[in-house]
């Protein structure tokens, strides 16, 4: 039971990892359609920020953590500039910014490589990885860490979409673009607000997962795939849908991983077949989003 | 095009075989295959319209499944091979028929997911697929002496390149290429002119994903080793990056832009080392930008403003 209920919460954090970049998905998908691929490399981004800020700069980890978090914002702001709006301007179909922006995701990684190299980077632990109990439940502090910060990223965009009037026009965005546009909202501003939140919070996730794994240049991929799959398993409509998704990829995954006998290898597939099951039979995801009332 | 056009391209890109040296015609044989693999995800992506990352799948699935059932189960080759091709064309139809009822980049999704299942399977397929470190070192009984070697295996992948570009362009022109374009334009409209639109989607994926698995079973005894790194989905992002820079939905784009994507690396290297994949984001970006229409799009535009100076 203790070893189970270990799993449990080392679990519950890669799946908060995997929430935070669907997340990132969900914020730009929602209002401009757009699957953006080169989420991954933003969480690369935000990784090697924390390489820098942290490991060369010796900053506070606060203090490093919300300079990578404003760089991010600045980051996915210079991407919608770059490799969408000359496009959406033009008028051109949506899969041109999605084949520009897996350019970008090129350029991203390649740039990392160029600026470190093939080595992994470790990336300090902001409350250290020393053993933590909270009632039964017991894990590292970083995982408690990234549950906890995973729990306030996910209560803000719960307070943003239903509580201020930004997060209704990217409602109103999302459900009819073309009636709001009417209703005078600016499309341009919510699709770079949407590109530069997407990029802080991928940005968090890469932060927040590189003391576990090292920051290295090609982490994003994966971390891009995970997170789509995640994304296609909750819903596409919906934050909560972000969250349980990733929460039930990673339950599967180390479950198998503890429990199944397969080689550990195999386990990796684990996602990729639970999102093939779920793109046959529940294509919609766990959640419907809800309607246009 | 007629057919003797077809037989000089033949003669021609054969005999470029026969003066060529060992590195050389392993990078000549290499650019034919890049050249047959982006022929085919020109007619799926740029002609039918469907965003899907699988193709290197396939072509590892052709390389793999011919070495397997030649040497591991120990089959003769003519019956490998026409074999492996059916494995090919099923696996195509298992991932089409489901993807097809799901609209917008969930093709995409899907082809991602298999495409790293694929590499997750041969890492762990044991002795079968040989794991990480692939096949190696697998040689044909000397029954096959006969076959084709040298500057005659060049022959026969010229011949796997031509035999692709030949049945697309004639598919191209047929009512199969215009039902394909009229699905990827518009499949509403299409659907109410009489085309069937989930059974012409699913015959391109189908389609072009055997003819990338028969180009594999080629590769297979280019290098006479096959890895898993060789069909990761990187390469199908580069195929389409190639397409993209030569310009979607024409041959001769495909044909410019595998045969530039495929030397950049080898001109660039004295000067960013192993770095080429940055150019090729930032090239990528650029095109679709300024000319979406890629490279054949520019010279389309030159070759408009050329003429148009002229008087007629």
């Amino acid at each position: 039971m203790q070893d189970f209920l270990e799993l449990i919460v080392s679990a519950a954090a890669s799946g908060c990892i995997y929430g935070l970049i669907a997340l990132a998905y969900l914020l730009i998908i929602r209002p401009t359609g757009i699957i953006n691929f080169a989420v991954g490399e933003w969480a690369a981004v935000g990784a090697f920020g924390g390489v820098v800020a942290l490991s060369t700069a010796k900053l506070p980890y606060a203090v490093g953590m919300a300079a990578v978090l404003a760089a991010m914002f600045a980051v996915g702001w210079a991407t919608e500039r770059i490799a969408v709006r000359p496009l959406v301007e033009r008028g051109a179909p949506v899969l041109s910014p999605i084949l520009a922006l897996l350019g970008m995701l090129v350029v991203f990684r390649e740039s990392i490589s160029i600026g470190f190299g093939p080595d992994p980077f470790p990336v300090p632990y902001p409350l250290g990885f020393e053993r933590f109990e909270i009632g039964p439940l017991a894990g590292s502090r970083h995982a408690f860490f990234i549950i906890a910060a995973t729990a306030a990223v996910f209560g803000a965009a719960w307070w943003f979409f239903e509580r201020t009037l930004w997060g209704r026009i990217f409602e109103a965005v999302a459900i009819d673009r073309r009636a709001a546009a009417l209703m005078g909202i600016n499309l341009r501003r919510v699709a770079v607000l949407a590109f530069a939140a997407g990029a802080t919070i991928a940005g968090l996730a890469g932060l927040l997962v590189s003391p576990n794994i090292s920051a290295h240049f090609l982490m994003g991929l994966p971390l891009a795939v995970q997170g789509f799959s995640a994304l296609v398993i909750g819903g596409v409509g919906r934050v909560e849908g972000a969250l349980l998704g990733g929460l039930l990829i990673a339950l599967a995954e180390s479950l198998t991983v503890r429990y199944a006998p397969v080689p550990p290898g195999l386990a990796f597939g684990v996602p990729l077949v639970l999102l093939i099951l779920f793109l046959l039979f529940r294509p919609t995801g766990l959640l419907k989003p809800r309607g246009a009332h | 095009m007629a057919w003797w056009r077809w037989i000089a391209a033949f003669v021609l890109l054969s005999a470029v075989g026969f003066f060529l040296g060992g590195y050389t015609s392993d990078v000549y044989r290499k650019l034919l295959l890049w050249v047959t693999l982006a022929l085919g995800f020109n007619f799926l992506f740029g002609i039918a319209g469907q965003i899907a990352f699988s193709h290197f799948a396939f072509y590892g699935i052709g390389a793999y499944s011919v070495v397997i059932l030649a040497f591991h189960f120990g089959l003769p080759l003519p019956l490998a091979i026409p074999l492996a091709a059916a494995l090919c064309a099923v696996l195509a139809l298992a991932v089409a028929i489901p993807s097809n009822r799901l609209e917008g980049f969930y093709l995409a999704l899907a082809t991602i997911a298999f495409s790293q299942l694929f590499i997750i399977v041969l890492n762990e397929g044991g002795d079968v697929t040989g794991g990480t470190g692939g096949l190696a070192s697998y040689r044909l009984p000397p029954a096959y002496d006969v076959l084709p070697g040298g500057p005659w295996f060049t022959m026969l992948i010229v011949f796997v390149m031509l035999a692709t570009f030949a049945v697309l362009w004639r598919l191209d022109r047929s009512w199969f290429g215009r039902a394909c374009r009229a699905v990827r334009d518009n499949p509403e409209a299409a659907a109410a002119m009489g085309v069937d639109v989930a059974r012409t989607k699913v015959l391109a994926f189908t389609l072009t994903s055997t003819f990338a698995g028969v180009a594999g079973m080629a590769y297979a005894f280019v290098d006479n080793t096959v890895n898993p790194p060789t069909f990761s989905i990187e390469n199908s992002f580069l195929l389409l990056f190639m397409i993209v820079i030569g310009g979607a939905g024409r041959f001769a784009g495909a044909i410019v832009g595998a045969v530039l994507l495929y030397f950049l690396p080898l001109w660039l290297s004295p000067v960013i080392g192993h770095h080429h994949a940055l150019v090729f984001g930032l090239l990528v970006v650029v095109v679709i930008v300024l000319q979406p229409r890629g490279l054949i799009g520019v010279y389309d535009a030159l070759a408009r403003r050329w003429r148009g100076r002229r008087p007629a």
